[in-house]
């Protein structure tokens, strides 16, 4: 195996938006280290331009059509990368201005905390873009090495560093599975890029390796049995932190795990759909039954994060072109809802000091504002129409059911119930219960902006999907070379696998 | 303008509701005029609408058809026939009557009316669906403002204050507070309406995402589904794939409709609301049911509806008398009429049970006249208990002294519930029962004494209320003076009564939509002489006075005509 590293410019055109960000990361790095007295929110709004401008260059290449890929194809930018790439750098945005009012926080390095956020989220950006197995491992480790070092930024915080030792142990030990995944696949095959893969045969030695590739995968996403980490981390870690963890570090990853398995694995469906529709069923069930008992409304939308990422399984398992569409569709409801509700999280701690279930008792009454776009979020995830979660839920339901995956979709559809649970007992504490202390509460103009961009995206999503799901049938066709969904009939008993 | 009657009627309450948001809540009356008004025009619009529905060309009317999603094959297909026409209508007259009734809410009022307008418009949505995805979008979406309605506004049930864990503290919020069943706060009552719903809602979802794959179409459209969905027999678990289908839809909108075994959330939701969202529970939400199974099960599986719907007129039995019994022996006053509605939507599975033209036209009808009759009995229940801050019958008494109108009206309202001769209820029933005599005779019976424990418990109820010895400390309270408090119960008396007395349009219209269906799901076309012609012979004899009212012809079966291609066009 060659590399040729012979770029010309028209390759480099490529790289643009990686290149800006890179760029930029250093300009903030640098005006952070020369302006000390420079107020640091002021570092805020020169990522989010560095990170707007970025995303007006995706959206460019998206628009325009620019695909291609470097470094005998282990680069690759096709309208799926373009999509998970604008996916993480509008995550970005949102978690830094949601991040602006929490920085007062930190005792130390305020100015690096832009830095690193915006640096793993670059790494995410090359995670979308990964073709081969290297580059996976390379990227993958680039952007957690950011988190290890955000989740305990509260120094004087013993959750926080908690959280930190948790992850950054868990984390290594998923890149140990990684490493060791990718030397088996390799020795088997003796390729790494994913579309060389094609015409494999299934030996054990590939097979291990490639469950260990899931495995380290699966912990990123969060899916059970990799799940561990994830309560304790989110519970830990700074709240703006925590929502960027819950959502770019799975769209990358997603964007991997498609390369992976509709790629590479095309012709072991058969084989792989009993892996994912037990991760699928797990993860649901056990994160929406442990969901019900929380407090603390971060360790709820932590297990509703484990169920969320047991519904994206479902489109995986699905395997065809639909379900995939439904993936990033789903994925990027859960953008909105996700995002908006831990943006209300850091408003509701800023201005009460907690993070407790109970004491968002009476928001109704308080803060009218909050209350009503934390229902709007919560509602969304548990998917009830005319919000975007809905949508999502019904397309994945949709590419399920064409497969025939019955079970998955009971148990699907069993969860929504169970969800619908827990998220409305919170419900209840902000409509029902009294406040203790009924005072009204006042939230900045920046978090202003983060929730209206949540509500703005649920709804509209919810009320008018069709743009969204033109985009993403869009984006996925590379992968038009899948099975075409199975004819509805003849279909006799044999036929229903699940 | 005409064309687009059904997006007014829909879309009225929704842009109310998103007036109000930017109203603010100290300028009560500007947030009680905008709701009035979103609801008013949504009400004439549905007069237009029930007026100048065509009975005599049937079918779907005032069609409108937008694309949605292509890859998914949804479009919002709006569209009437003779049976959602009625119910469009009977949910924005109880709309309008509902924001009446809750004119002198204090407590977040724009809130409650932003709440109440939603659930109108997607219960009116439900009703004007030609499409299984929005149809299922409406339904769900209905059911999270009834959680806030109840949550927010609602009232705990007296047994509550009864309880040794008073506050339910210790029980609430925990995994164990679905489970206490002794619990009549109304946050259970409220959690259990919207986990019932939910988890039956998902049972119907189920069966509309088997009909989506099964037949192949790749659409959600009902009207395709029904001309061009062909469900086979594969045999799936011992039995056949369509009767499955049937099933998951059948009890998945049964539980709202609420059949016997499904019925527990209702009485205890109804008891917990607020007077207007009881009345829009009671009137319209539990329709939703039954206008579900027959748009869905009837429409696109009536082959395997002949064969299944046996089943409910077994189960409309115990509904019909399990709810009488309850009500009889209920204190409560909102639980009494809680349960005769469920009782009384058993009426409403005998009439769809039957598959009879005159049976399935007078369940139609039976909706209609029971939204009137149970918003009324709803609206004056939350009149005492505004008054009296009590809903327990035996404290109650002598009231009628006290509040003569509302005295007056309630016997209107008991006696509509019964079903006396001049209210539509009348003309209902005597439908369902001349209609399903000759296939299910016993559960005639039973409807039968149905009616005589709906007399009893009414009457009970009626004198426990007003009759009788005052306790000295009601002696404060008010009768409804003024207009707002008075117009919706007028309202709703001049319709029950108007339709009683009038009722050719209306049966005209539900016949037409009812014709083809029945024609359809048993195969029988009784005399084939020209359905249009008949339409007019009946018409013109009822103006001569030659045919006394629609009822002497709906005794006499051999004389219902049938013309096959009216319900083809």
């Amino acid at each position: 195996m060659t590399f040729s590293l012979t770029m010309s410019t028209a390759d480099l055109l490529l790289l643009l938006p990686e290149i800006i960000l890179t760029c930029w990361i250093c300009l903030v790095l640098i005006v952070d280290f020369s302006f000390p007295r420079l107020p640091k929110e002021q570092l805020a709004y020169l990522s989010i331009a560095g990170l707007a401008a970025t995303l007006g260059s995706l959206a460019w290449f998206d628009y325009s059509g620019i695909t291609g890929t470097l470094f005998a194809d282990m680069f690759v930018v096709d309208r799926m990368a373009l999509f998970f790439k604008m996916f993480i750098v509008a995550a970005t945005i949102l978690v830094i201005l949601a991040s602006i009012d929490f920085v007062h926080r930190f005792t130390f390095f305020r100015g690096e905390y832009y830095f690193l956020v915006t640096m793993s989220a670059l790494g995410m950006m090359f995670m979308a873009s990964a073709n081969d197995l290297l580059s996976v491992f390379v990227t993958l480790e680039f952007s957690t090495f950011g988190f290890y070092v955000l989740v305990s930024y509260l120094r004087e915080d013993m959750a926080s560093n908690e959280a930190g030792l948790k992850f950054f142990i868990l984390g290594v030990f998923a890149a140990g599975l990684l490493a060791y995944g990718i030397s088996l696949v390799y020795g088997e095959t003796g390729k790494l890029v994913f579309s060389d893969m094609k015409a494999v045969q299934a030996t054990p030695g590939l097979i291990i390796g490639f469950l260990l590739i899931f495995g380290a995968l699966g912990f990123k996403i969060g899916a059970v049995p990799f799940h561990s980490w994830i309560p304790d981390t989110y519970h830990g870690s700074p709240t703006p932190v925590t929502a960027f963890l819950s959502i770019a570090p799975k769209g990358a990853a997603f964007a991997i795990l498609l390369r992976m398995f509709f790629v590479a694995l095309a012709t072991f469906k058969p084989t792989w759909v009993l892996l994912l529709v037990a991760a699928s069923v797990l993860s649901m069930t056990y994160g929406n039954i442990v969901a019900i008992a929380q407090r603390n409304i971060k360790r709820l939308l932590a297990y509703s994060g484990i169920a969320q990422i047991g519904n994206v399984l479902i489109g995986l398992a699905a395997g065809t072109k639909m379900g995939n569409d439904a993936i990033l569709f789903y994925l990027l409801t859960y953008l909105f809802a996700n995002l908006g509700a831990f943006a209300i999280v850091i408003a509701v701690s800023e201005a009460i000091g907690s993070e407790e279930i109970d004491d968002y008792s009476g928001l109704g009454r308080r803060s009218p504002f909050l209350a009503f776009s934390m229902l709007i979020f919560l509602l969304s995830l548990a998917g009830v129409p005319p919000l975007a979660g809905f949508i999502g839920k019904l397309y994945i339901f949709v590419a399920a059911i064409k497969e025939g995956l019955y079970t998955l979709i009971t148990v699907g559809l069993i969860n929504i119930v169970i969800s619908m649970y827990y998220y409305l007992i919170v419900v209840k504490k902000m409509y029902i219960s009294e406040p203790h202390d009924p005072s009204p509460l006042t939230v900045s103009g920046p978090m202003k902006a983060v929730v209206y961009a949540g509500l703005a995206g649920t709804l509209i999503i919810g009320i008018y999907p069709q743009p969204v799901i033109d985009w993403v049938v869009a984006a996925t066709m590379a992968f038009s070379n899948l099975a075409a969904p199975t004819a509805a009939l003849p279909v006799t008993p044999t036929s229903i696998p699940f | 303008m005409s064309e687009y009657a059904l997006l007014y009627i829909l879309f009225a309450p929704f842009v109310g509701a998103l007036a109000l948001i930017f109203v603010s809540n100290r300028q009560a009356m500007l947030v009680r005029s905008i709701a009035a008004g979103s609801a008013f025009v949504s009400l004439m619009v549905s007069l237009y609408l029930f007026y100048a529905y065509d009975p005599v060309k049937g079918g779907f009317q005032f069609v409108q058809k937008y694309e949605w999603s292509r890859q998914l094959g949804i479009s919002l297909h709006l569209g009437v026939d003779g049976i959602g026409t009625p119910l469009v209508l009977a949910s924005s007259i109880l709309l309008f009557a509902g924001i009446f009734v809750s004119w002198h809410i204090k407590d977040r009022t724009k809130e409650f009316y932003i709440w109440l307008l939603i659930l109108a418009a997607a219960t009116i949505g439900v009703f004007m669906s030609l499409d299984l995805f929005f149809l299922y979008f409406f339904y769900e979406m209905s059911v999270i403002p009834m959680y806030l309605l109840l949550g927010m506004w609602g009232s705990h049930t007296k047994k509550y204050l009864e309880m040794t864990d008073p506050e339910g503290l210790k029980l609430r919020d925990s995994v164990g507070f679905i489970f206490n069943f002794g619990s009549n706060s109304k946050e259970y009552a409220a959690m259990k309406l919207v986990l019932f719903l939910s988890a039956f809602a998902v049972v119907a979802l189920m069966g509309i995402l088997l009909i989506y794959k099964y037949t192949g179409l790749n659409t959600f459209d009902i009207l395709q589904l029904r001309e061009h969905g062909k469900l086979l027999n594969i045999p799936v678990l011992g039995t056949t794939l369509d009767k499955i289908i049937w099933i998951l839809i059948f009890f998945g909108f049964a539980s709202i409709a609420p059949l016997w075994p499904l019925h527990s959330w209702s009485p205890v939701g109804h008891a917990a609301a607020p007077a207007a969202t009881s009345m829009l529970h009671a009137g319209v939400l539990m329709k939703l049911g039954h206008f579900s199974i027959i748009r869905v099960a009837y429409e696109i599986m009536p082959d395997t509806t002949r064969e299944l719907m046996p089943m409910a007129a077994v189960l409309c039995m115990f509904s019909i008398i399990y709810g009488g019994f309850v009500a009889y022996y209920a204190k409560d006053t909102k639980y009494v009429i809680g349960y005769s509605s469920s009782s009384h939507m058993g009426y409403v599975f005998l009439g769809m049970a039957a598959l009879d033209y005159i049976s399935l036209s007078g369940a139609v009808i039976y909706m209609f006249a029971h939204a009137m009759a149970t918003g009324m009995l709803f609206a004056m229940a939350g009149w005492v208990y505004d008054q009296t801050h009590t809903r327990d019958i035996p404290s109650l008494g002598g009231l009628s002294n006290r509040m003569p109108f509302i005295a007056g009206c309630f016997v209107i309202g008991c006696m509509a519930s019964i079903g006396m001769p001049g209210t539509v209820n009348f003309i209902a029933e005597v439908m369902i029962i001349v209609g399903s005599w000759n296939k299910y005779p016993l559960q005639v019976i039973v409807a039968v004494v149905g009616i005589v424990i709906t007399l009893a418990y009414l009457f009970r109820m009626m004198r426990g209320l007003f009759y009788g010895p005052m306790d000295q400390k009601y002696s404060h309270s008010h009768d409804a003076v003024a207009v707002v408090d008075r117009l919706p119960l007028l309202i709703m008396i001049t319709v029950s009564i108007g339709f009683g007395l009038f009722p050719m349009h209306l049966y005209n219209v539900v016949r037409s939509g009812v014709d083809p269906l029945v024609a359809k799901i048993t195969h029988v076309v009784p005399v084939a002489s020209g359905g249009r012609e008949t339409l007019g012979v009946k018409r013109e004899a009822l103006e001569n006075g030659t045919l006394s009212s629609p009822l002497s012809l709906a005794g006499d079966v051999s004389r219902i005509t049938y013309h096959p291609s009216r319900g083809e066009q």
